[in-house]
């Protein structure tokens, strides 16, 4: 693909930024990057920070009154 | 002295956060280890949170701090996981991308972080340039040009760099999502 400009470490920080990307590519990237996220975000938040926040609240009453 | 309503906030960005941590560390332990230390910082300094702005983006910008402060000390160990939380968190099922996550996220682990939390932030997290600026603490144009080196580096990483490799060839580029009547009639 003659379109594409060689992309290698050396020439990174002079030109490559202006790399584009073919549309289809970016679009791959995207939705992977957004698959990955939003599989993390689905997992279940681990009880050990409900249960930090209360300690801290609690503590917070605590020392308030 | 944080109120309810930051109380509320914290508790509904923590899978957020989760998620970012664990982007940048690797290692869904250490990720852990971060976001609890991300909570309390963010609750000791609850009042200068300012109302009105994204809680996100301060919250990012913490456990982004304390991130580079104290875990990256402990050296390149903690990058090599090569995507091990990729069978720890993941709920196997509808997968909506053409890679496969598993490969996805070792070539994500072999970003530089600079990529990869920019990567993160803007593609994933729903945060602005803007606020991805703010955050690192450079210009927004520094952040545009790393998200661009960051996806071409991924697509080297992926071995995408040519449209051949994903699919049909550019003509039909256009054409990405394809109906199921179209489907049907291929």
């Amino acid at each position: 693909m003659g379109e594409m400009p060689g992309h290698d470490d050396k020439s990174e920080d002079k030109d490559s930024a202006d790399v584009v990307l073919d549309p289809r590519i970016q679009e791959t990237i995207g939705n992977a990057l957004k698959a990955h996220y939003d599989d993390l975000i689905k997992a279940p938040v681990p009880d050990r920070f409900l249960v930090l926040l209360a300690e801290l609240e609690a503590k917070e009453r605590q020392n308030g009154q | 002295m944080a109120n309810d309503e930051f109380r509320e906030g914290l508790i509904a960005e923590l899978s957020n956060l989760r998620a970012f941590a664990v982007s940048l560390c690797g290692s869904v332990q250490q990720a852990d280890d971060l976001v609890q230390e991300t909570m309390l910082k963010a609750w000791g300094n609850a009042e200068k949170f300012q109302p009105g702005t994204s809680l996100r983006a301060w919250l990012f910008t913490i456990l982004r701090n304390t991130y580079y402060s104290l875990y990256r000390k402990r050296g390149r160990e903690v990058q090599d996981s090569d995507g091990t939380y990729a069978q720890r968190l993941t709920v196997s099922g509808e997968q909506e991308s053409a890679l496969d996550l598993a490969d996805f996220r070792v070539a994500l682990a072999k970003l530089s972080e600079e990529h990869r939390e920019v990567l993160i932030m803007v593609g994933a997290s729903g945060l602005s340039y803007e606020e991805a600026a703010e955050i690192c603490g450079v210009a927004v144009g520094t952040i545009k040009s790393r998200v661009n080196r960051a996806r071409a580096k991924l697509a080297d990483l992926l071995g995408i760099t040519s449209v051949d490799e994903i699919g049909p060839d550019r003509n039909s580029v256009a054409v990405t999502h394809q109906s199921p009547a179209d489907m049907a009639r291929s």
